[in-house]
């Protein structure tokens, strides 16, 4: 029995395009704010290890609580520690945080704007265990709370950069996590620093305007550096904050000029980055041509990463395939 | 099936295991061989059903509640015919019937979803009453993870199940002390589960879970147990049971194996030494 060679769920690693890798840089940043900051606290519900706070829980054993399984919980203890004045960053997957705990955040956190960072591990297409790990709805569900920001970070600096940023900020945040031992580092190349709520260019290009999020904008910056060499010039405009979302910032690049626009997210395409920016174009009057890039609106299959996010259309390969269609 | 058909059984259930574990040489393999014997009890001695018709109307009903435990159970349908014992080569691979975390959409005699833990007692709630309503004599078989019992929808199950005296829940609790984070009593304190179950008006029974025959006289008395009232039995099973190696093993949750480890594995396990 067994096949030798083959690739399975199992073997999946989050290594993409080759880029250098960064160690757990949500869990290290937060032992740095940790040193400076006394009032921050560590929870997760049975998955501190797999969502990169096991090493704050490893360097401050009494400032971090396990609650077990138990995420509901996890979310409402969050509160009631922030009513206490402390920092709480609460980690589970995303998927448990959207869809289970969705009243708790609401009733026990965002009704109160209260200091909560919640952290949520496989975003999107990032497991191959089938719908219940792939938290592909999460944008859109967290997306109709009110009070609470939403920050989908693109690589390793990212995380870094917005672990920090808000625990500086006072009042509830989601973010979606990238985890692990081998996170890609990519923005580093590009002058980048990570402000709360502002989306930024990253590449000009004359063709098309890709307006990306999460680590959808590490896969255009890489299908755009192909896509140059067909003469398909493509600008990359990283939207790492969902909400509240740049407005300004997004009609200023959509009116430079006659591009296409291509929004991209590793979501379903039902209310995410790309029903957002729909809306907001349509709201202003600014008319252009728009695709979206993003996850269909079903329950996914389970199976190898590589093999789903080619068939999804979220590939880098994938993302090549349909500018090239569409530019041409 | 008789007890020592039984041992034999689930030898075959914990070699199915790490030959499906064969490929990754990593995953819920302690787990796995943990549960071979509860589960050899459940498929050839405690429920009613049929291989080749896994809706039949009349079937003992199996709810995997944790659903990354597929491994072991997927092992155990392979030997019970309800799937063929060659698919089990293709666990976790792409356009598998046999995915890592148990679906029904994808695999015969897959009842309900587990991957997000926690909904196995709850929904056994609903299919208890709905079979009672029915005039069914069918049964729910329950089964859950010690770290499962954390969520908070296995309390309100239980809650109902008690209130409304399902005593056709047969819920099999896996006591094997483990879970994602590290020890359960290290990561958040669960006992004493037989008290908490006694609370909730269950028939409970706490037995060495990787004995065959204990396993039989629980069984046997749930079944016959005149008593209005929802049964658990508590197993307390060894996680990586029949590979001494893997006992006690820091990192039960998910084993990771090199070549030489997986052999070895292998080897402990044909030796049949505990
Ligand atoms: C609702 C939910 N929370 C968290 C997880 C992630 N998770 C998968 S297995 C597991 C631990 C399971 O422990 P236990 O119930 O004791 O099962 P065991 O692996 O010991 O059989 C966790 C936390 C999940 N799948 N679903
Ligand atoms: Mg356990």
């Amino acid at each position: 029995m067994g096949k030798p060679g083959i690739q399975s769920v199992i073997s999946d690693s989050n290594i993409e395009n080759n880029h250098p890798t960064a160690d757990a840089p949500f869990g290290r940043t937060l032992i740095e704010l940790a040193k400076e900051n006394d009032k921050i606290v560590g929870l997760s519900a049975d998955l501190a290890k797999y969502t990169d706070i096991h090493v704050f829980r490893d360097a401050y054993p009494d400032r971090f609580y396990n609650v077990g399984m138990s995420e509901q919980l996890l979310m409402c203890a969050a509160g009631g520690l922030a009513k206490e004045g402390f920092i709480p960053f609460a980690t589970t997957y995303a998927s448990f945080i959207a869809r289970r705990c969705y009243d708790f955040i609401s009733q026990a956190i965002c009704e109160h704007n209260s200091n909560v960072k919640i952290i949520g591990g496989l975003p999107g297409l990032q497991s191959g265990y089938g719908p219940s790990h792939q938290a592909t709805d999460d944008l859109a569900i967290l997306g109709a709370m009110p009070n609470l920001m939403i920050i989908d970070p693109c690589d390793a600096v990212e995380v870094a950069q917005a672990t920090r940023a808000m625990a500086e900020y006072d009042g509830p945040v989601y973010m979606r996590l990238l985890r692990g031992n081998r996170v890609p580092m990519v923005l580093d190349r590009y002058d980048y620093k990570f402000e709360l709520g502002k989306a930024k260019v990253l590449r000009e290009g004359n063709d098309a305007l890709m307006i990306s999020t999460g680590l959808m904008t590490m896969r255009c910056l890489d299908a755009a550096e192909i896509l140059e060499q067909d003469n398909i010039h493509v600008a990359v405009l990283h939207v790492p904050t969902i909400k509240p979302l740049d407005q300004e910032t997004i009609l200023n690049e959509v009116k430079k000029s006659g591009r296409l626009v291509i929004t991209a997210e590793n979501h379903t395409i039902v209310g995410g980055l790309g029903s957002l920016v729909a809306s907001l174009l349509m709201d202003e009057k600014v008319s252009c041509d728009l695709k979206k890039i993003a996850l269909p609106d079903q329950y996914l299959a389970a199976g190898t990463l590589e093999a789903l996010q080619d068939t999804y259309g979220v590939s880098t390969k994938a993302i090549i395939r349909q500018v090239r269609d569409w530019v041409k | 099936m008789k007890k020592e058909e039984l041992i034999e059984k689930a030898f075959e259930v914990r070699k199915n295991v790490l030959k499906m574990a064969q490929i990754d040489k990593k995953g819920f393999i302690a787990q796995g061989v943990g549960a071979a014997d509860f589960l050899t009890v459940l498929y050839f001695y405690a429920m009613k059903y049929r291989p080749e018709d896994p809706k039949w109307e009349g079937r003992d009903r199996f709810l995997l509640s944790a659903g990354h435990n597929a491994i072991a159970v997927y092992a155990a349908m392979a030997e019970a015919g309800i799937i063929p014992k060659e698919e089990l080569d293709t666990y976790g691979l792409d356009n598998s019937r046999l995915p890592m975390s148990s679906m029904p959409a994808y695999t015969p005699g897959i009842e309900i979803s587990g991957g997000s833990i926690g909904l196995g007692l709850p929904i056994a709630v609903g299919m208890a009453l709905g079979l009672k309503k029915k005039g069914s004599d069918a049964r729910v078989y329950v089964m859950m993870g010690d770290g499962e019992l954390a969520e908070g929808p296995v309390w309100e199950a239980a809650m109902s199940a008690g209130s409304y005296k399902l005593n056709n829940i047969i819920a099999l609790v896996d006591v094997n002390g483990i879970q994602a984070d590290g020890k359960t009593s290290t990561v958040l304190d669960t006992e004493p589960l037989t008290d908490k179950f006694k609370a909730f008006n269950f028939y409970v029974q706490r037995i060495d879970g990787n004995s065959i025959s204990a396993l039989m006289t629980a069984i046997d008395n749930a079944k016959a147990s005149a008593e209005e009232k929802p049964s658990v039995i508590l197993c307390d099973t060894v996680p990586g049971k029949g590979i001494p190696f893997l006992i006690g093993d820091p990192k039960s949750h998910f084993i990771s194996l090199n070549d030489e480890g997986w052999v070895r594995a292998y080897q402990e396990l044909e030796r049949g030494e505990n």
